[in-house]
């Protein structure tokens, strides 16, 4: 009895012993040689393996952080600036900071505004409709409404409105990855800078048909009408194929423009909602019609309040 | 219509769905229910009742408070499950292990691996192999209850299956028995064991129905016959002949409605007939030389497992290639 | 024995409705808006501007490629604009719109009914007679004809296949070209059979059309004893299975050779032309015709009898105004289709217009065409039973749902043919063909790019 035990000890502490020596030795022969700083870079990532900075992965990032000379060329937009400090420190570099961005749905086409003509009966699949046709409105430029942006987006951060048939990005979760930006056949969403306290002004449409073309299908359309280059003061707006587009590295938030647009195309949000007195609406608010109430599924937006805001910033200037 | 539709082609579709394919599995089973319940009367009935609604009724439950998602138990498919179960065990089983033999069969089988065209075994063989194992003396206790309409199984037989009087008995013991009686009503054993010519009814009409291919069941039912036929040939005294093997014990159940499941065996044709021969020679080689004296069910699952590398390597032949 | 291709393969019903109507010529509408996209390729370059007088027949737009077409005018009249509208598809596209006046057709066309059976012996001069009259492959495809009448270099023709299969359920168009202009057909076919350098030429038909067999065997039969240059020329019946139409399946089921994968009907020897662009030769070759002309079907299954129709029509034509003059668009189509129910396009726009290879307008119900709802594939295997190329679709859209790029390439979704077979089949409602119709799409990209490194 006992010498089985003791039989039995030895035999099990000797099989671990050797096998332990071949894994050893197996480890050791096939060992690769890596650079101990892609562990130290990696572990500050966030992990995600998103591929937004374009990449194959967060470890892959780590790798081409280290090799790559330019520090300037490497960026992890869901880590942001915070996080390449890190890196950077890590490696024992300098980098400098880059500009917060978030991704932005650049179509008015609720249902709403742009009515049915049609109706898809395929894959519920942007990719595959825009393949087929030009979708089920008559605008053949804006959202086809199935959703690749929301699977794309690895981080929870777009939703489909159902009110809208529009996504809408939820700028707390958005990391400007951009795989929302690779995933829309259509190209309408864009990163843009997050600006000044969340505060942004964009053409929210990137209708290129003429403008009475752009505007039977869309009651909210661009129609490239060029009243907004006119009235911006800082060279921000460009119109080019019927479509107005802002810069947003020029651009100074004054929100002109979003007054001028007679279809409500140019969409401000995050701005304060200033309460209107009552007895005194604002100039600028009468000539835009009703069409960009839709916007009220944005984040904030008011037409009232962009007026005001607008009117006590020209006074500043 | 005030909007025209638009999708990519094709704009026709089949009129075959998974509803119509499996409710045609269960038109073809019928002849064997109805015979089982001819033979086996009141007891089978229960057997057959406890099952599909035990099936159907777990299925039911399971998608709509476990998995929260869609309910599947419109697609039919919960209903062969329980039917092949019914048929699989003895007319005698009591309904309790009837229920556990279904909560296995869709509970375990079936619904873990995430529900119809997910499951990697057949649901109806693992509840049945399941019972076999733990109440091998309910699943073993061949005595015959009474029937709607007589029978004349042979007075010999009625305690035993044919293949497990073979199995301890030589083959004297089952000499004399009439393969006519097989071919019709009278092989004793589960109930959906009883007639071949009821199940050889089913196989035509899923022929018909092109609802399966033949591939499976012909090269089960051809390697069984080789197989048995080499040893009988060798020694007839010792190894039971190539009719009786493919007659008895559930072969033909099994080679016709339950290796055939779709979900569970190989896509491509080859992929068929590799599958198929691996369960003729598992079945073979466990009814000579194993100790269960029938091995169909641990053939299908085992061959089961493999499907998925059979599908790997087993491709349809490709145009210009 | 019947010959067939040998993968794969469905047998829908055929629904040929509009067999017995014979072929009307549509009135010209007072304006007609004309693609310069109405061929595979890149689109044609418009030569005239708003005010030009055009006569019929005219060269509006020149081929902008070298696989690219002649557009010619198909009115007589003015030309009012060239400019975007909207394709049947619903995107822009280049159309010149032009206001009718008379039907006055350019100088040298031969616009009697009298069979010319005499072959131009100049084969350089037929291909270029070809090309000018803006010929393009009828069969769905509109790839360019004299393109695929010139064999690369090396290269031999050994049997050129005219296809007249029409396996696509509910089309009755080459049918009645094949029962009405049998002889002009046999007569285009004797035209390439020369240009490829006197290979034998056989005409494929489906089982199906009895009537459309016995007529081109007569026709091949009258021209053989009466006029030079007809020997080889021969009818196969073939058995009714769909896609026997498709090229490959047609090489396969007549010549029993396969070509190979990514690879071109003339490495096999084989060149493919559908009766309709022999039509076109005919008219293009003999009667200086340029193609501005086609035969159209109107049909469904919930049209009335009368309201069945096949049209000669003219290219331009919108597509609203024809479904007027046939008797307007039932109520109860739910979905109306230019092309076979498998492989047509469902039309978004009406008011687009009518191009060299539109084949018809087919209104299919609700009931007809709605997709049921997905459900879990149960591994059948019946996409892989049907699939005329030999692939498994459940396997490809599982890799493409994922995006393995490596494996859907090992598993050649390249070879597809977009057939609908797979879709057609499924049981499940799996949407298997829209899933790997853009994998492919993605595959073809990456395969071309490492050619080109």
């Amino acid at each position: 009895m006992t010498q089985t035990i003791i039989w039995t000890i030895a035999i099990l502490t000797i099989l671990g012993a050797a096998l332990a020596i071949v894994l050893y030795v197996v480890a050791e022969k096939f060992k690769v040689e890596e650079d101990p700083r892609i562990d130290d870079v990696e572990k500050e990532l966030p992990g995600a393996n998103c591929g937004g900075c374009g990449q194959a992965g967060c470890r892959a990032f780590a790798q081409f952080c280290v090799e790559s000379e330019d520090m300037d060329k490497c960026f992890c937009p869901v880590g942001g600036n915070d996080v390449m400090q890190k890196v950077a420190a890590v490696l024992g570099r300098e980098v400098a900071a880059k500009e917060p961005m978030v991704a932005v749905v650049r179509c008015n086409g609720s249902c709403e505004n742009r009515p049915r003509t049609n109706e898809y009966g395929g894959y519920q699949s942007c990719r595959v409709k825009a393949a087929l046709y030009s979708g089920d409105t008559g605008c053949s430029f804006g959202c086809l409404g199935c959703g690749d942006c929301v699977a794309a987006c690895q981080f929870g951060a777009i939703s489909m409105d159902p009110a809208t048939g529009l996504p809408v990005v939820d700028e707390e979760k958005c990391t400007a990855c951009g795989a929302c930006v690779k995933a829309c056949p259509k190209a309408i969403i864009e990163l843009r800078n997050k600006g000044r306290r969340n505060m942004r002004v964009f053409v929210s449409c990137v209708n290129k048909d003429k403008g009475a073309v752009a505007r039977k299908a869309c009651k909210a359309a661009c129609i490239g009408c060029g009243k907004c280059a006119k009235v911006c003061a800082f060279d921000a707006i460009t119109v080019e194929n019927n479509i107005a587009y802002i810069d947003f590295a020029k651009c100074k938030l004054c929100k002109k423009c979003v007054a001028e647009c007679p279809t409500g195309a140019i969409h401000a949000v995050n701005f304060p909602v200033i309460k209107p007195k009552p007895a005194a609406p604002a100039e600028g608010a009468a000539p835009r019609p009703a069409a960009s109430t839709e916007g009220a599924a944005r984040p904030v937006i008011s037409t009232e309040g962009a007026a005001v805001v607008e009117k006590s910033v020209k006074k500043e200037e | 219509m005030d909007k025209l539709l638009v999708s990519p082609s094709p704009h026709l579709h089949t009129k075959t769905s998974t509803k119509s394919l499996m409710r045609d599995v269960v038109i073809a089973l019928l002849p064997a229910v109805v015979v089982s319940v001819l033979f086996y009367g009141w007891s089978e009935l229960l057997v057959l009742g406890v099952s599909v609604a035990s099936c159907v009724l777990l299925e039911y439950l399971i998608t709509k408070y476990l998995l929260k998602g869609a309910c599947t138990i419109g697609d039919w498919s919960a209903v062969i499950t329980g039917v092949l179960l019914a048929l699989n065990l003895p007319a005698t089983t009591p309904w309790w292990v009837v229920f556990i033999g279904a909560v296995v069969a869709i509970g375990v089988a079936k619904m873990t691996f995430g529900g119809l065209g997910q499951n990697l075994f057949n649901p109806a063989i693992v509840g049945r192999v399941f019972l076999l194992i733990s109440f091998p003396t309910y699943m073993t206790d061949w005595t015959k209850p009474q029937g709607f309409i007589c029978n004349a199984l042979a007075d010999g037989y009625t305690g035993a299956t044919p293949l497990g009087i073979a199995k301890e008995g030589g083959v004297a013991a089952v000499e004399g028995l009439d393969y006519m009686d097989m071919l019709f009503f009278n092989i004793g054993g589960s109930a959906g064991e009883l007639s071949a010519i009821a199940l050889l009814l089913g196989f035509a009409y899923l022929l018909i129905r092109r609802v399966i291919r033949p591939y499976i069941t012909l090269s089960i039912l051809a390697t069984v016959a080789v197989f048995s036929g080499i040893f009988w040939a060798i020694n007839p005294a010792e190894y039971t002949d190539p009719l009786f093997n493919l007659l008895t014990g559930g072969l033909l159940l099994g080679s016709i409605f339950m290796a055939t499941d779709y979900v569970t065996s190989p896509m491509s044709n080859w992929g068929g007939v590799i599958f198929g021969v691996g369960i003729g020679l598992i079945t073979m080689l466990i009814r000579y030389f194993g100790a269960y004296p029938e091995g169909v069910s641990f053939a299908i699952l085992i061959m089961n497992s493999v499907v998925p590398l059979i599908n790997k390597w087993c491709h349809t032949k490709k145009y210009g290639r | 024995m019947m010959k067939t291709f040998s993968i794969g393969g469905i047998h829908p019903s055929d629904s040929k409705i509009s067999k017995d109507c014979k072929i009307e010529v549509l009135p010209v509408p007072s304006k007609v808006f004309i693609s310069v996209a109405q061929h595979l390729g890149a689109p044609a370059t418009p030569i005239v501007k708003a005010g030009d007088q055009v006569k019929v027949g005219q060269v509006i737009a020149e081929p902008a490629g070298f696989i690219s077409a002649y557009v010619h005018s198909s009115v007589s009249g003015t030309v009012k604009s060239v400019g975007p509208r909207k394709d049947l598809a619903g995107n822009n596209m280049t159309h010149i719109e032009i206001d009718v006046e008379g039907d006055e057709w350019i100088e040298g066309v031969d616009l009697t009914d009298t069979l010319v059976t005499a072959i131009p012996e100049d084969n350089k001069a037929i291909l270029d007679k070809i090309k000018m009259c803006g010929v393009v492959g009828l069969g769905g495809a509109t790839f360019p004809a004299h393109v695929k009448l010139c064999p690369p270099p090396g290269k031999k023709a050994d049997c050129l296949i005219l296809n007249g299969a029409e396996c696509e359920p509910y089309l009755t168009s080459d049918y009645r070209i094949m029962l009405e202009r049998s002889k002009e057909i046999v007569v285009g076919a004797a035209i390439m059979k020369q240009v490829l350098g006197g290979c034998p030429a056989v005409i494929g038909i489906e089982e199906n059309k009895p009537e459309a067999i016995k007529a081109m065997t007569a026709a091949v039969a009258e021209l053989q004893s009466t006029a030079k240059g007809y020997e080889g020329i021969s009818v196969m019946t073939l058995k009714k299975k769909y896609p026997q139409g498709g090229e490959k399946q047609l090489i396969d089921a007549v010549m029993g050779r396969q070509v190979k994968s990514m690879g071109l009907p003339i490495d096999v020897g084989a060149v493919v032309q559908n009766v309709a662009t022999s039509l076109a030769v005919y008219e293009a070759v003999q009667k200086n015709i340029p193609l501005i002309t086609n035969v159209m079907t109107i049909t469904g299954d919930c049209l009335p009898m009368e309201k069945q129709h096949n049209y000669k029509f003219r290219i331009g034509m919108p597509l609203s105004y024809i479904a007027e003059v046939a008797g307007g668009v039932p109520a109860e189509a739910a979905k109306i289709i230019s092309g076979g129910p498998m492989m047509g396009k469902a039309i978004a726009n009406m008011d687009a217009t009518t191009v060299k290879g539109s084949s018809s307008l087919l209104y299919l119900t609700a009931e007809q065409t709605v997709r049921g709802v997905e459900s879990a594939c149960i591994r059948c295997g019946k996409c892989a039973e049907a699939c005329p190329m030999g692939l498994e679709p459940f396997l490809l859209q599982k890799y493409a749902r994922n995006s393995m790029m490596d494996e859907l390439e090992e598993n050649a979704i390249q070879d597809c043919i977009e057939c609908g077979c797979c879709l057609y089949s499924c049981p499940a409602n799996i949407p298997l063909l829209d899933i790997i119709r853009l994998a492919k799409g993605d595959v073809i990209k990456i395969i071309r790019g490492r050619g080109q490194r």
